[in-house]
């Protein structure tokens, strides 16, 4: 290329001003935040539960007490080792251009879609030994075990409310990230067919405006091509 | 009875009319430089919040040095001079390199629409990033190239000689299409 034409052609680039799409920067500088947010959350977490089962154990020596504090360091052990597989790489966008920043995206959508098989899992894991504990070691009289499950006391009643709000909220959430991952996927296959082609810039621009909406706000707009839902 | 000098309401009246005038001059500066002043904080920066805070800088420092500005120069000159001390200052204490990952930086859009389209963004990134990788004295050159800048200018803003920003542009062209063709 005759260098003046690409001078040309790179100060053209350089005044276009180009800007990742607002609304997906916002979201990946919105959930870095919350990443952030949540290790300070999970290392606070680990300090109260590992350190004062470990402090109770100490305190008031005792086999039962020791599998408390044993149990519940494994617990953590295996979140944080979750925690720092799934989240490796996925704090920076690995480039500069806008592809990156929706790989990142995807990468995290699918990370935490991961992640609500594991906190199901864990938490099934952690009610069953804390109620296998508590039904072992500090009830007064013996009871049979399915009686004593099914609403024997206030204990009982908030351990099953809990479990009920936290798989609400995991497959409200799992919802959530299915809806926002498929919008994702879209986006990125429209994005390459622009690039390979040039064409269907219009169409491609439009697609960013509804994320993170997802479907059902992309859906809403009058005049939408269907080939993109 | 003979005045002596202007009372003190007169220095008030004078010194807030002052004010006023140098608020004026700072923002009709920012307003036409501002954009410009976005990519070349850019240029200095690897990430979002980093450009702004330069950038915040670069502002601070204009409205500091501008009740000493006397017209010697363009106000584009002018601005763009402390911009780029701003800019090797920050660079000197962060020692921001190519080190870590690049992140998305986005620029001022003036004019948003049917041409800030993806493919466009995408150039528009590639040749970013491509300037960001470039050594200093070389990025220097060819951001205020970019915005339009003569050698005189450049000469001006950043304290050498024409014949040297020749050297340093034809050198930095030759840098920057190496680079954006290893980027294809």
């Amino acid at each position: 290329m005759n260098t003046d034409i690409e001078l040309e052609a790179w100060r053209e680039q350089w005044q276009t001003d180009p800007v990742v799409p607002p609304n997906l920067r916002r979201n990946v500088e919105r959930q870095s935040r919350l990443m952030k947010i949540g290790l300070i959350a999970d290392t606070v977490v680990t300090v109260v539960m590992g350190g004062g089962t470990t402090l109770w154990a100490l305190r008031f020596p005792g086999t039962d007490r020791g599998l408390v504090a044993a149990a519940t360091w494994f617990f953590l052990a295996a979140a944080w080792l979750f925690a720092l597989v799934t989240k490796r790489g996925l704090w920076a966008p690995s480039a500069i251009d806008t592809a990156s920043f929706v790989d990142l995206s995807i990468r995290r959508c699918r990370a935490a879609l991961a992640a609500t098989w594991f906190g199901a899992g864990l938490f099934v894991s952690e009610v069953a030994f804390g109620l296998g504990w508590v039904y072992k070691h500090s009830l007064q009289e013996p009871q049979p075990l399915l009686r004593w499950l099914w609403f024997s006391s206030l204990r009982i009643d908030i351990v099953w409310i809990c479990t009920l709000a936290f798989f609400g909220a995991l497959v409200w959430y799992r919802q959530r990230k299915k809806v926002e991952l498929t919008c994702l996927l879209t986006l990125r296959g429209e994005m390459a067919g622009q690039t390979a082609d040039g064409s269907d810039r219009q169409e491609s621009q439009s697609a960013w405006d509804g994320w993170p909406l997802g479907r059902r706000a992309r859906r809403s707009r009058p005049g939408r091509d269907k080939r993109q839902i | 009875m003979v005045e002596i000098g202007p009372s003190i309401g007169t220095i008030l009246d004078r010194a807030s009319l002052d004010r006023a005038a140098v608020e004026q001059h700072f923002e009709r500066i920012l307003a036409a430089n501002g954009p410009a002043l976005s990519r070349l904080a850019a240029s200095y920066t690897n990430t979002i919040s980093d450009r702004d805070d330069l950038l915040q800088e670069i502002a601070v420092a204009i409205w500091q040095a501008l009740p000493r500005f006397r017209g010697e120069c363009s106000e584009r000159t002018f601005a763009f001079r402390i911009a780029h001390n701003r800019g090797i200052n920050y660079v000197t204490r962060t020692r921001t390199q190519v080190s870590g990952p690049i992140e998305e930086i986005e620029v001022h859009d003036p004019a948003p629409g049917p041409e800030s389209d993806l493919a466009r963004r995408q150039r528009a990134d590639k040749l970013r990033k491509a300037v960001y990788r470039l050594p200093v004295a070389y990025r220097q050159v060819i951001t205020l190239t970019l915005e339009d800048m003569g050698y005189k200018e450049i000469s001006e803003v950043l304290g050498i000689s024409e014949s040297n920003v020749g050297v340093r542009l034809n050198r930095a062209r030759q840098l920057l299409h190496d680079l954006m063709e290893n980027q294809k």
